[in-house]
């Protein structure tokens, strides 16, 4: 078991570095995709099983879709993105994973993990619907939010203006 | 029913594009200015009676069934409330004439009732994440409704905003996950109860600093300020008296406040922080207005300084200092509000923002110099203006706090601020009316009557302060001067 | 399965990762499309962080609750940046952030 857990991570830490890295905008859309089912495997293990649907059929599904759709809608000339951060990239990389390990070790002794439990309702169901109500009012202010913008930033003009 | 805050800007979000379609002459207008006004004035009415009970939460009750909402309308809250509808009734106005020029006004309508409705959800709620929900609500309509007017540069602005933005609230999301690991309830009182016993100071620290760089990034605090002379010229006027006038403000200051006075405490090290902050906003602020040619955009540098204020008073934590912050909230949110308007009035009749241009506009344009010269007062704090009262009480309350470098620097600040106005005025309304300028027409009727409105408004509350003050600002500072002791008794349900 | 208390602070190495990648993304690529890529690499980052500290907890309900709020955020805020990049193609015609010079912050 761990040692799958160890390749979903090590996956999803993969796909998003070929995000970056990959000059094709279509391929590190795709990448990106990838990582996001690796993340979704992960919730998976850590018993998360509706986040890992809901980022499965969203994140991996519908931005992936917006994203494929948006760089098939642009034709732009292809210029050059500077070769530097593709060849320093690996440098940085094993910068960040020494300064990420040294912060995490010595925060290990300053952050106590309580031993006690705050007591849940037993589904999914009540803690959603029923301790986090405000929440859901907020999403869906979200979601006219961003319909609304992507509707007026798309809109037919009546006048010039 | 305190759910009516939430309830009517959102529903009337959702019916507005259609209600275009029906009747696109007055109806959304007439719609937009009745909402906003009944809730204006029921925030007069029935919140100060839920506020003179003391009591701070309701529980909503639907269909004889727990309905589990609880709302936090304390003092605080109530005055955050109105300060929100009185400039948004004002901004909306002013809207009826000037979306002229931009059409599809119902949309236009929906997001500004979106963005109001996300402001009211997060002085209203009670618990850390929905106070970022309803931050992320507000922030999503704001980025469409800074690029509204869809030409280049209102695109790069709202572009660079929502960059930056996104990577603030990422970092605020990841405070409160720390927050959440350590605690497992999200709701102020708990939160508050847990860190009082002292034994997480490190992990408090740790969430201090992702929370001033995420707050303090929508607040505009001077290293984290660089989106808003970008975004604040660029969007349409009304939208940037809202942006700055009570943007950064609700989701700033407000909740920079509520969290670090309110659950964590304000202990000496916070105070510090916090002060310097203010201290540098207020003077990058004020020095770099002075160079500036676009007129917008000297406003947009005077936002940060005078935000910068308010952070500085809020730090130094004692009575007067929190009074006098808060004060300045609602008076810089009704003057720069103005300010704005009026840029938004002089670039709708002469079609130009850049002050070289522009010259003796005073003569031709009364109304706007007039309501000009008001707000601009107010803001550089001279007596009898609402402004002078506010600048005043932080300068006595830092005195008080024996931080005598602190209020010498703010009063320094206080008269460069007062110049820039100045040269405001001298250089657009006064002098020589310049040749193109010749039948330049006064503004139309709404832009006129609203811009009135919010400058008999400063008047009035520079005149009669002490009313203001005793029914609003008072239980607001009650409220913060308790400190942890009001979450943990109030805001635990 | 995998240690809980052990494993927070594994996955928090990895999250930190994650936001690491995210920010140099942001930082060092021209695209404009790889900017939005950047964003959603540290929104990854900050959803393990979320899920292995509520796992962490035991209260892995209340953590996916707020998990699913923020991929609704998150899916409105790059709809939203989608719709700008698109109508900022149509006013320059290229992706490059070096075009986006106009105002000086």
């Amino acid at each position: 078991m761990q040692i799958l857990y160890l390749i979903s991570i090590l996956g999803l830490v993969v796909f998003s570095i070929l995000a970056i890295l990959i000059k094709d905008l279509l391929k590190a859309a795709l990448s990106l995709m990838g990582a996001s089912v690796f993340l979704a495997i992960i919730f998976f293990f850590m018993k998360a099983y509706y986040a890992g649907v809901f980022e499965i059929s969203v994140v991996a599904g519908l931005i992936t879709v917006l994203f494929v759709s948006t760089i098939g809608l642009i034709r732009s000339d292809d210029f050059k993105e500077s070769k530097m951060p593709t060849i320093i990239f690996p440098l940085f990389f094993i910068w960040f994973i020494i300064i990420d390990i040294l912060i995490l070790s010595a925060l290990v002794s300053k952050f106590p993990l309580p031993g006690f439990k705050v007591p849940e309702p037993n589904t999914f169901g009540e803690v959603f619907w029923h301790n986090r109500t405000f929440d859901l009012v907020g999403q869906i202010g979200i979601i006219f939010a961003g319909v609304f913008s992507v509707l007026a930033l798309f809109r037919k003009r009546d006048k010039n203006g | 029913m305190v759910s009516l805050f939430i309830l009517i800007p959102f529903v009337l979000a959702a019916f507005l594009p259609l209600i275009e379609k029906i009747s696109k002459r007055f109806l959304p207008d007439l719609l937009t200015n009745l909402g906003i006004l009944f809730l204006l004035i029921y925030t007069m009415t029935y919140g100060q009676q839920i506020v003179a009970l003391e009591r701070g939460i309701r529980q909503l009750q639907w269909f004889n069934e727990q309905l589990n909402i609880t709302f936090a309308l304390d003092g605080f809250s109530l005055f955050m409330l109105f300060a929100i509808y009185l400039v948004s009734f004002g901004v909306t106005l002013f809207s009826i004439d000037y979306m002229e020029h931009y059409g599809n006004k119902g949309i236009f309508y929906a997001l500004f009732m979106i963005m109001v409705g996300g402001m009211s959800g997060l002085v209203l709620a009670t618990d850390l994440f929905t106070i970022y929900v309803f931050l992320e609500v507000s922030a999503i309509s704001s980025y469409g409704l800074v690029a509204y007017g869809l030409k280049h540069d209102e695109l790069e602005a709202s572009f660079k905003y929502l960059m930056l933005s996104a990577v603030a609230t990422a970092f605020l999301l990841l405070g409160i996950m720390f927050i959440f690991g350590i605690n497992g309830s999200l709701k102020l009182g708990d939160i508050a109860d847990r860190f009082a016993s002292g034994e997480y100071r490190f992990v408090i620290g740790i969430c201090t600093g992702f929370f001033i760089f995420g707050f303090g990034l929508k607040a505009a605090l001077v290293p984290f300020h660089s989106w808003l002379p970008d975004a604040h010229p660029s969007a349409p006027a009304p939208i940037s008296a809202m942006l700055s006038g009570l943007l950064i403000k609700v989701s700033g200051v407000y909740a920079l406040a509520r969290v670090f006075l309110n659950v964590f405490g304000l202990n000496p090290a916070i105070s510090t922080v916090l002060m310097y902050l203010g201290l540098i906003s207020i003077l990058v602020g004020a020095i770099l207005a002075l160079g500036q040619n676009d007129i917008k955009r000297m406003l947009a540098y005077s936002s940060i300084s005078q935000v910068g204020y308010i952070i500085l008073g809020f730090g130094a934590g004692t009575n007067l200092a929190i009074m006098g912050a808060l004060f300045h909230i609602l008076n810089h949110a009704l003057a720069k509000g103005l300010l704005f308007l009026n840029s938004g009035s002089v670039e709708h009749s002469t079609g130009t923002r850049d002050l070289d241009k522009m010259g003796g506009l005073g003569k031709r344009m009364p109304i706007t110099a007039a309501t000009t010269v008001v707000g601009s007062l107010s803001v550089a704090g001279v007596p009898p203006l609402n402004g002078f009262w506010s600048k005043l009480f932080i300068i006595i309350g830092l005195l008080q706090a024996k931080a005598y470098g602190f209020a010498f620097a703010a009063i320094l600040a206080s008269i460069i601020t007062l110049w820039y106005y100045i040269i405001i005025q001298r250089r657009a309304f006064f002098g020589k009316l310049k040749e193109n300028w010749k039948d330049v027409k006064e503004v139309p009727f709404w832009m006129a009557v609203s811009t009135i409105f919010i400058a008999l408004i400063c008047i009035i509350i520079g005149i009669g302060f002490p009313v203001v003050i005793s029914n609003w600002i008072e239980p607001a500072t009650k409220v913060l001067e308790q400190g942890i002791n009001f979450a943990m008794r109030w805001l635990r349900l | 399965m995998v240690d809980p208390v052990r494993d927070w602070y594994f996955n928090l190495l990895i999250s930190g990762i994650l936001i690491m990648l995210g920010l140099y993304c942001l930082l060092s690529m021209r695209n404009l499309i790889k900017l939005l890529i950047g964003i959603e690499i540290i929104a990854k980052g900050v959803l393990l962080a979320l899920i292995s500290a509520s796992y962490a907890r035991g209260s892995i309900l209340t953590g996916q609750s707020l998990a699913i709020t923020f991929i609704v955020i998150e899916v409105s805020v790059i709809a939203v940046a989608l719709a700008l990049v698109i109508n900022l193609f149509r006013h320059t015609g290229s992706l490059d952030v070096k075009k986006l010079t106009k105002l000086k912050g």
